[in-house]
């Protein structure tokens, strides 16, 4: 047959896309088929089972603030995802507690995904709650104010608009927070 | 072999159809607009690595937004609209007769220059689906898809009523790129709308991964099986190796996608598929880089006075490199130093730059004075926009490697802050931004000498009026 194909755009046209469907459907289709954790919300209430919490959909407040995240393109240099290494569960820890990993079922909800490819600044999986309002004004307005050497850009335009600003730090608030793992719900707000 | 008297007889042959090319015209000279046009957006976002406040206060002069704009305009504004205009160009010689619609390709060429001027438009003002490599809104996308579905019509149409049966290995790889990218794309800028979180990443990456490795790639190819013996004046070594290499890229590539998710929240054993698919890459690319270097033995001083030659064996040289690092980055210890850090677009840099860009110019410092029938402008010139170009390609993938590296290493280490590992890669930017001018300033050199010698070619024609 393959021996044919150079002779034969039919027979050529068959096997090219034959080929290409077995991987493709066996990684796309597949998968979410045989691992139902990635369409199930997270939600634990067993300590034994590590950590507790309930995954939220998102308010109307908080998609406006992730619009905005899509919009202005945060995720080209942010990830959102604690990943399977030391490192990066001790990065994304609070006040010396390491942070649990990332799992399929905390993301559910988030269309479109924003699990990044670049960190240019830090992972921002469990960011909620780790900074308050005023303090995340303050970075918007010129990140250097509060960290010398940072590189991210200033966004005046969401610092100074008051209903934008608010649905971005009310989205950037939830990240992390469907699994409930900082000792004494130690959140800034 | 047949193969090889075929890619020799199509363009000398005394009967071969006359060829029009008026379509395969317009899409290069745009694709050569844009490529200079963005480069100059690619400069300014190197710059604010830099200088983070440069142009900080304008909303659509920020990062996040010229970002996808420099992605996506030299995706598809220059390089894939470089590789459809080269390919109206090969595949009639190929096929020994006319382009089956010039008509019809003329309309894809306008509608491609729609869909771009939409992108830029769409992109500045942050209508961004958040998609990578898919940012453009869905009228484009849907927009785009038309204008492949043309494209296919004309390529199929020209290749089913073709003259010499035996079909070249070029002909192949350009049938591939027009059946996969169809599937590729609809995964990625469709399929991804109808899901939610991981299962979305999963079709994202699919897209992501396989727009090089099943579009630019193959096309890629297909210019490299074709001009590299057409330049080089000397058959092909093997016809059997390229068919090893076309047909373990066709079944290879697909399963790869979960690569870009290795330690992240995505299943375990999808992981290790695609850790074992992406080494088995090695079976096609080494077959194909064999292919071409034994073509060019003995030939290799041919590089010296052919500016095409150097352009397309450097690209060789490049495709070797990216693809031995790709298998490499998805071993889970290396892909735990070097994924999310600066090594990354060191990496991709090189395979659509050093590799597939090169591939591309080369064809089209081969097709243009050809196509315009006069000389090129400048020899000397389009010699200095490969050494611009090259210099300023390996500082960039050299200095992002090297501090990708450094900066993965320290993300390891937690006792050190996030900012001190920003504030130690400031001198790799610096060296990153300066090599950009470097690859711009061979840019647009470039675009000067296509240009001029269309413009040559003009005064040419007025002499034979008068
Ligand atoms: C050019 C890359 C870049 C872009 C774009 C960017 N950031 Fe950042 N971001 C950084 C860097 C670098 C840091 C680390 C230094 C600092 O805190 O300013 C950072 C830090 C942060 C932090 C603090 C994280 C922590 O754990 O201390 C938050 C929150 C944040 N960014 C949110 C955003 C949001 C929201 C956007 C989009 C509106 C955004 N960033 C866009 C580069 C970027």
């Amino acid at each position: 047959m393959i021996a044919k194909s150079d002779k034969n755009a039919t027979i050529f046209i068959v096997l090219a896309v034959i080929f290409f469907m077995i991987g493709g459907l066996l990684t796309t289709v597949v998968p979410p088929l045989v691992d139902r954790s990635w369409g199930k919300a997270f939600e634990n209430s067993d300590p034994a089972k590590g950590p507790t919490g309930k995954l939220q959909p998102y308010t109307e407040q908080q998609l406006k603030g992730r619009a905005i995240y899509v919009r202005e393109g945060c995720w080209y240099c942010h990830t959102q995802q604690t990943r399977t290494l030391l490192a990066d569960t001790k990065r994304s820890g609070w006040r010396g507690v390491d942070s649990p990993v990332s799992t399929p079922d905390e993301f559910v909800y988030d269309n479109p995904h924003m699990f990044g490819t670049k960190r240019t600044g830090p992972d921002l999986s469990r960011v909620g709650g780790k900074y308050d309002a005023q303090w995340h004004r303050t970075h918007f307005k010129n990140p250097r104010d509060l960290v010398p050497g940072s590189i991210m850009p200033p966004f005046p335009w969401i610092a100074n608009n008051e209903e934008d600003f608010q649905a971005m730090v009310a989205y950037l608030q939830t990240l992390g927070r469907g699994k409930n793992w900082r000792p004494e719900n130690d959140f800034e707000k | 072999m047949a193969a090889e008297r075929t890619v020799n007889t199509s363009a000398t042959g005394s009967t071969a159809a006359v060829h029009v090319d008026t379509t395969a015209k317009w899409f290069l000279l745009s694709a050569v607009t844009y490529f200079f046009i963005v480069g100059i957006i690619a400069v300014i976002i190197a710059a604010k690595f830099v200088w983070p406040e440069m142009l900080g206060t304008i909303a659509p002069l920020t990062y996040g937004r010229l970002r996808p704009l420099h992605v996506n305009g030299m995706l598809f504004g220059w390089l894939l609209a470089a590789d459809m205009g080269l390919t109206y160009y090969v595949v009639p010689r190929l096929c020994g007769v006319k382009l089956w619609s010039e008509k019809l390709g003329v309309a894809t060429g306008i509608l491609w220059n729609v869909i771009i001027l939409g992108a830029v438009v769409s992109l500045l003002a942050g209508w961004n689906q958040g998609f990578e490599y898919a940012e453009l809104p869905l009228v484009l996308d849907v927009l785009v898809v038309v204008a492949w579905l043309m494209f296919g019509a004309n390529i199929f149409g020209t290749i089913y009523t073709r003259k010499y049966q035996q079909m070249y290995v070029s002909t192949w790889y350009m049938m591939g790129t027009i059946l996969w990218t169809a599937f590729v794309y609809l995964t990625g800028n469709f399929a991804t709308l109808l899901t939610t979180g991981v299962n979305q990443a999963n079709l994202n990456w699919m897209y992501v991964h396989n727009a090089v490795g099943l579009i630019f790639t193959p096309v890629g190819l297909a210019l490299a099986y074709y001009f590299i013996p057409k330049s080089a004046n000397v058959p092909l070594y093997s016809h059997k190796l390229s068919m090893i290499g076309f047909w373990s890229l066709a079944f290879f590539y697909v399963w790869t996608g979960a690569h870009h998710m290795l330690h992240g929240p995505i299943s375990q054993w999808l992981q290790t598929i695609a850790i074992a698919f992406s080494l088995m890459l090695l079976v096609p690319v080494w077959s194909v880089v064999y292919n071409f270097f034994a073509t060019m033995k003995g030939h290799w001083p041919k590089t010296r006075d052919n500016v095409q030659l150097k352009f397309l064996m450097s690209g060789v040289v490049f495709y070797l490199l990216t693809c031995f690092q790709g298998p490499m980055h998805s071993l889970r210890t290396v892909n735990a130093i070097v994924s999310k850090t600066d090594w990354i677009p060191g990496h991709a840099h090189m395979a659509v730059l050093g590799a597939f860009s090169f591939f591309a110019i080369a064809g089209t410092y081969y097709v243009i004075p050809r196509m315009f029938n006069v000389k090129i402008h400048s020899e000397p010139l389009a010699n200095w926009s490969y050494w611009f170009l090259m210099i300023g390609g390996l500082g960039f993938f050299v200095t992002l490697w090297l501090g990708g590296f450094w900066q993965g290493w320290q993300w390891n280490n937690p006792a050190i802050p996030f900012i001190d590992t920003v504030i130690a890669l400031k001198p790799v930017w610096i060296v990153r931004f300066f090599s950009g001018i470097f690859m711009f300033t061979g840019i647009t050199l470039f675009l000067y000498n296509i240009m001029a010698t269309v413009v040559d070619s003009g005064g040419a024609k007025a002499e034979v009026q008068a």
